[in-house]
């Protein structure tokens, strides 16, 4: 539930949850994330690009953008993580964005971008986002929304309603996937009901499955 | 709130009526009026602080006075006297009320509608309103609505239930209903909804055999989850045809004024009414052209749609309107196909859309329609009848009619035109059967039709037991 005032009836700005406590919530329901863990140095960062490519992201109440402001490496192995490491920290202190953390995350299978989403509707409760990923989300509103709980028939039907359905899963594998992480998605904010806002935003379709490699919570 | 108690403001056998008078021009006159004009067969109460006789009857002074069971008060003073009246009538044992007077809740006096609330609950009076029409029962003959008969036509009766937040919107379609050939089972305006709501509402209309379907304006729901709940066992027996007013931002603070409902986003609704089978109208006139074929028609097994026509350039049209509304052309079978050709002129062409030429006649609508009511491969018939032509006579209607009544498949028809249409469009309406002005209202139609079909096909296993509905 939305915390009120209870003298003024008006809703408190709503914080994002710091990302290791909405990973790990995420994780507690099935939801495949990328390992990742907090760097503090350059050398910590070499240590965890040793066997995967990484991404490294500044975490920051004031970075919600990730991309847009700049705040984030992709790539990276061994031999350039340290490198990145040291630049976005001189980046993250010059934009101003301290206190800030530096997460290192192991890189997802390449693949086809989706959002998922939740948020909370003053009628009807907890509601559920599917659409394509990335700036499409944005220019073409292909989403379909829901009411939580959803079933399986709720979450086919997300999926077959979109433009983008066989774009977001061309195979019945993939299908099942959306599916099944739907309603992972959908029990998840259903028992936590002071999840005011959720966003998997991408989620990455690829040959294994999916992973959600942005897990963000607004309570 | 029990929805059997609901059932006293429909079918009441004793109805006092506040505010009765003798004066014309008073809400409390017409309402008494209408119920005599209707005909209604129970004990009528006027009670007038100040009138001996209203409208030829004993007045009462106070509700208190009567003496005798009252069902049904009906509430026609301003808010202020409004709530001593309720509160007379609970003290006087009377069962339900229905208040149609506004300055409640919609003008910001909270206070008002919370007293309303609390004398409901003091005294377990099930009450409708406020600022509300109230109701109307063709079959038991009450009709509580302030408006003149005269000025408004009324609807036959039938298996549609409509039901308006708004008075306004609630008195203009009803005017328009019995224009278009529907018949009504129940009207109900219900206003604020200080205490019955949308959720009372529909779980008394989903046990009223006389409803079959309901056509719905609403601005916003009181119960969110509870109303979810309710539609979504509700439309495995019965549609609902849904328009809520308020979906942009701009329309829903007028709403909010307007009927005091609760906001949540435009987004949610539309997911709601998805979700869970509601016919979603855009407007008005998507509320009407829906209402008719669901009426009439039973549910679709696909969205295969044969047209025959007897206009050629109106079947292009009508082509063109299924595909852009998802439907598909009918691909007929060899045998129909081999059957038309012995029937029809050489100078048809035998395919779909089945253009039968201007000169077809009843003879040359029977022959098709009997070859096309039987092929397996047609899910839904779209028969364009242009009255224009030479052909097209009052034999046309009366053979279509025939067919429909013969037929399982889900069949309207598509009639445009003036003066000569309209009175067979009327006949064909009557006899149950859907016309349209257009291809594209007709497509329209048919595939709100279709998504819900579909809709029960697919989840009948999961929310109920998906029984067949009666035609």
């Amino acid at each position: 539930m939305p915390k009120q005032n209870a003298k003024t009836g008006e809703e408190k700005p709503a914080q994002l949850l710091e990302y290791s406590k909405a990973a790990s919530l995420a994780a507690r329901y099935g939801i495949s994330i990328p390992r990742a863990e907090y760097v503090r140095s350059k050398e910590d960062a070499e240590r965890f690009a040793s066997e995967k490519k990484i991404a490294l992201k500044v975490i920051s109440d004031k970075a919600l953008h990730k991309s847009k402001s700049g705040v984030i490496e992709i790539g990276l192995d061994r031999s350039s993580a340290g490198k990145a490491y040291l630049s976005l920290n001189a980046k993250a202190l010059k934009a101003r964005l301290s206190p800030f953390k530096i997460l290192a995350q192991e890189m997802a299978e390449p693949g086809t971008e989706i959002i998922i989403g939740a948020n909370t509707d003053a009628q009807f409760g907890k509601l559920i986002l599917l659409g394509l990923g990335g700036i499409y989300v944005e220019v073409f509103k292909d989403v379909s929304v829901r009411t939580c709980p959803i079933n399986d028939y709720d979450a086919e039907s997300m999926l077959r309603e979109l433009k983008a359905r066989s774009i977001i899963a061309p195979d019945k594998r993939s299908e099942k996937a959306v599916i099944s992480l739907l309603r992972k998605v959908s029990e998840m904010v259903v028992a936590n009901e002071w999840i005011r806002e959720l966003d998997l935003n991408p989620v990455i379709m690829h040959k294994k499955g999916y992973s959600a490699v942005d897990v963000r919570i607004m309570v | 709130m029990d929805y059997r108690k609901i059932d006293l403001l429909f079918k009441p056998k004793s109805v006092a009526i506040i505010g009765a008078s003798e004066n014309p021009d008073k809400v409390g006159h017409v309402i008494m009026q209408n119920y005599i004009d209707v005909g209604f067969s129970g004990m009528i109460y006027p009670i007038n602080r100040d009138a001996e006789r209203v409208l030829g009857r004993k007045a009462y002074k106070n509700v208190k006075d009567v003496g005798a069971k009252v069902d049904l008060a009906v509430i026609a003073i301003p808010a202020e006297g409004a709530i001593r009246a309720l509160e007379d009538c609970g003290k006087a044992g009377v069962r339900s009320a229905i208040v149609v007077a506004s300055g409640f809740a919609e003008i910001g006096r909270d206070d008002l509608q919370k007293s309303l609330v609390k004398v409901s609950e003091k005294y377990g009076m099930p009450i409708l309103g406020p600022n509300c029409l109230g109701v109307m029962d063709m079959r038991s003959r009450v009709d509580t609505m302030f408006l003149p008969t005269f000025k408004l036509d009324k609807p036959k009766i039938g298996g549609v239930a409509f039901v308006s937040q708004s008075g306004a919107v609630g008195s203009t379609v009803l005017d328009m209903i019995s224009h278009e050939g529907f018949g009504l089972s129940k009207f109900i305006s219900y206003g604020n909804a200080a205490v019955i709501d949308e959720v009372d509402l529909l779980e008394y209309l989903m046990h009223d055999d006389d409803t079959k379907i309901v056509l719905f304006y609403m601005e916003g729901v009181k119960r969110g989850r509870e109303f979810i709940d309710t539609v979504k066992r509700f439309t495995q027996t019965k549609p609902i045809i849904i328009a809520k007013g308020g979906i942009t931002q701009e329309g829903s603070k007028a709403a909010q004024s307007h009927t005091a409902s609760l906001a949540g986003s435009a987004t949610a609704y539309e997911a709601v009414f998805r979700q869970f089978g509601l016919v979603h109208a855009r407007d008005i006139d998507d509320l009407l052209s829906f209402g008719k074929i669901f009426e009439t028609e039973g549910l679709s097994p696909g969205k295969r749609v044969a047209i025959i026509t007897n206009g050629g350039g109106t079947g292009v049209l009508a082509t063109d309107a299924l595909y852009s509304n998802g439907l598909v052309q009918a691909d007929l079978s060899e045998d129909s196909a081999k059957a038309l050709r012995k029937v029809m002129p050489s100078i048809v062409n035998v395919r779909m859309p089945l253009d039968m030429g201007g000169d077809a006649d009843d003879k040359r609508f029977a022959a098709a329609m009997d070859i096309i009511t039987k092929d397996k491969n047609a899910d839904m018939i779209m028969v364009i009848a242009l009255f224009q032509t030479p052909g097209a006579d009052s034999r046309v209607a009366a053979t279509l009619i025939h067919y429909k009544s013969n037929t399982d498949k889900p069949m309207v028809v598509v009639s445009p035109g003036g003066n000569y249409a309209q009175v067979h469009n009327q006949m064909m309406e009557s006899s149950g059967l859907p016309v349209y002005e257009s291809p594209s209202a007709a497509a329209r139609a048919m595939k709100a039709l279709l998504d819900y079909s579909n809709y029960i096909r697919d989840t009948c296993g999961i929310y109920g037991k998906g029984q067949k509905r009666q035609k």
